[in-house]
């Protein structure tokens, strides 16, 4: 009654075996099982394919130690995650290269990664770089179209002439911004940034991009006249004037004659997409920006001075001895070191540069308009404050100091990648000076 | 036993003393063979590397190697060598430090890399690593 044919069966379990197998072999995504601690247990080869040019030392053996320089904050994610089961990060993105503009797409590896139960994690792996650099081009699109079609009642819709001073008021200015007719007319339109939150350089950069895209897009904090503050879309077209035909004729060969600037409070829509935007772009356990941002920002500021050539540095920061305080006082307290560098690093530097976390102690300043010296000013300012600051951990004094390594960008730099290879050249001589110290790149100084 | 089986994974020549053996000579080696003409297609699979992969034979001949049957060999650290070494006409013999996901398990091997401009095969050997 009951007769199976176990010869079969071997047989299929064997062809089985062998088809999954290869399945798995051949599967185009990434797919990983590991500890908690991370130590690989299974990995399929498109993992391998993907990991293996981060890999120190051609080792795959644990997957937080593979992917510390450029997503750090995995570690901590998954054991700072709550749930006995369930999903850590979904398609978490890991830049890996800056990549080159017009040359080669930035790449970014997207990472989920689910809790199976208290000793098992999974991890998919899927190459983004392609997704991110289309994405970004949605966005743009997408932007532009919400400006236009979105509420009538929330953006006002300002003249600028050719330099960037206002031309005129309206009603609509009034209603957003609560700025009088002579409050406004014929200032820059920095008028609707807070203080020192943009350049004269980075006013002009706006409109060379409304001139060479078709709009200039960004967003941020902008002030009204009685000092308060509204999240901003803000964007630059450029605006043709053919009121005369001869010259609109002229005009074809390009140059605007002025712009509209088109200002949109979303601080409502800003409090949905906080949470979303800072998982995006911020550092999970220092609130700093994360590689992804970083590189972004460097992306732009790379096309910008290809454009207009101006100052432009790069600070790259690693903390000294960082393995000995993890060692001697343990990861909490190695994570109060770092949140402690972010702090001071965050207040040493100014709210037109970008400061990041890219590895796991490692960080990095972005400084537009500045050149050489002003960058190691700032990087030695840093140093001091560090070197005389101290976290206290359960009645411990943990001191520590930092190096540090600055570059600047001149027509020998390639691309971000290159810069940031210089500053990490320069924080390694100060490591091997003897550390608590900043080296500029070679060649900067007299660049 | 086979007559000519003294084939040693670092000897210098290799290439030949592989073109020049039969199906049943590579399959009586210790290490993993994977021979494949110049359009990427698996021609010889031996023994080995087959158990170490856990493949059959037939499952991979007559497949392109880096898109169908070692897709993590698809890098700039393996694939890109031997299209390097196609276009240039180079010839290429390195051994290099790698990780194959044998089985779904990382494990640490080493491989060596043949390609020569005069011959019509390429070779990826895998070894265990010291």
């Amino acid at each position: 009654m009951n007769t199976v044919n176990t010869a079969d069966f071997e047989i299929d379990i064997v062809a089985d075996h062998e088809a999954l197998l290869q399945f798995l072999y051949l599967a185009p995504v990434g797919l990983i099982q590991a500890t908690m601690n991370g130590d690989i247990q299974l990995i399929n080869p498109l993992s391998a394919q993907l990991l293996m040019p981060l890999a120190k030392e051609g080792m795959l053996s644990n997957l937080f130690d593979v992917l510390e320089s450029v997503a750090p904050e995995l570690r901590l994610m998954v054991s700072a995650f709550p749930h006995e089961n369930g999903t850590v990060c979904e398609w978490f993105r890991a830049h890996l290269s800056a990549g080159t503009q017009g040359k080669r797409d930035a790449r970014v590896l997207g990472i989920s990664l689910i809790k199976l139960d208290a000793s098992r994690l999974m991890a998919v792996l899927n190459d983004f770089s392609q997704q991110v650099a289309q994405e970004r081009q949605l966005k743009h699109n997408a932007a532009w179209l919400n400006a236009v079609s979105a509420g009538i009642a929330d953006y006002a819709l300002i003249p600028l002439d050719e330099t960037g001073l206002i031309e005129e008021w309206n009603a609509g200015i009034g209603r957003l911004t609560k700025f009088s007719a002579q409050d406004i007319i014929g200032q820059p339109y920095s008028v609707f940034y807070p203080a020192d939150s943009i350049s004269t350089e980075r006013m002009r950069d706006f409109l060379c991009e409304a001139e060479e895209d078709g709009w200039s897009l960004s967003e941020g904090w902008r002030i009204k006249a009685d000092g308060g503050r509204f999240w901003c879309s803000s964007m630059i077209v450029p605006v043709e004037d053919f009121g005369d035909v001869e010259e609109a004729a002229a005009l074809f060969d390009h140059k605007a004659s002025g712009y509209a600037l088109i200002l949109r409070d979303i601080t409502d829509q800003q409090k949905d997409m906080g949470e979303h935007v800072r998982t995006m772009y911020c550092d999970y356990l220092t609130g700093l920006s994360n590689r992804r941002a970083l590189f972004e920002a460097a992306e732009l500021e790379l096309k910008r001075w290809h454009r207009h050539p101006r100052p432009l540095s790069l600070i790259a920061i690693d903390a000294d001895f960082f393995k000995k305080v993890n060692d001697t006082f343990g990861h909490a307290a190695g994570d109060l070191v770092l949140r402690q560098i972010s702090l001071v690093l965050k207040e040493t530097a100014r709210d037109i540069d970008t400061v990041a976390r890219i590895g796991g102690e490692e960080f990095a300043v972005l400084l537009p308009s500045t050149d050489i010296e002003g960058a190691l000013a700032l990087a030695e300012r840093f140093r001091k404050r560090v070197e005389a600051d101290c976290v206290t951990v359960d009645g411990a004094q943990i001191r520590y100091t930092v190096s540090v390594g600055v570059s600047t960008m001149d027509n020998t730099v390639a691309s971000f990648d290159d810069l940031l290879a210089r500053a990490d050249k320069a924080l390694f001589d100060a490591k091997h000076g003897g550390r608590n110290r900043v080296v500029a790149a070679s060649g900067a100084l007299h660049g | 036993m086979s007559e000519i089986l003294m084939i040693d994974f670092y000897q210098p020549g290799l290439a030949d003393a592989l073109n020049q053996s039969t199906d049943e000579q590579l399959d009586e080696l210790t290490f993993g063979v994977i021979g494949f003409d110049r359009a990427g297609v698996v021609r010889r699979y031996n023994t080995f590397e087959s158990k170490i992969s856990g493949l059959a034979a037939g499952r991979v001949l007559n497949a392109h190697l880096f898109t169908t049957v070692a897709p993590c060999m698809n890098n700039f650290m393996v694939a890109q060598r031997f299209e390097d070494a196609l276009e240039l006409a180079a010839h290429m013999d390195v051994v290099i430090d790698y990780v194959l996901t044998l089985r779904m398990r990382p494990k640490q091997v080493k491989l060596r890399l043949l390609s020569s401009p005069m011959e019509a095969m390429r070779f990826i050997l895998v070894n265990r690593a010291q």
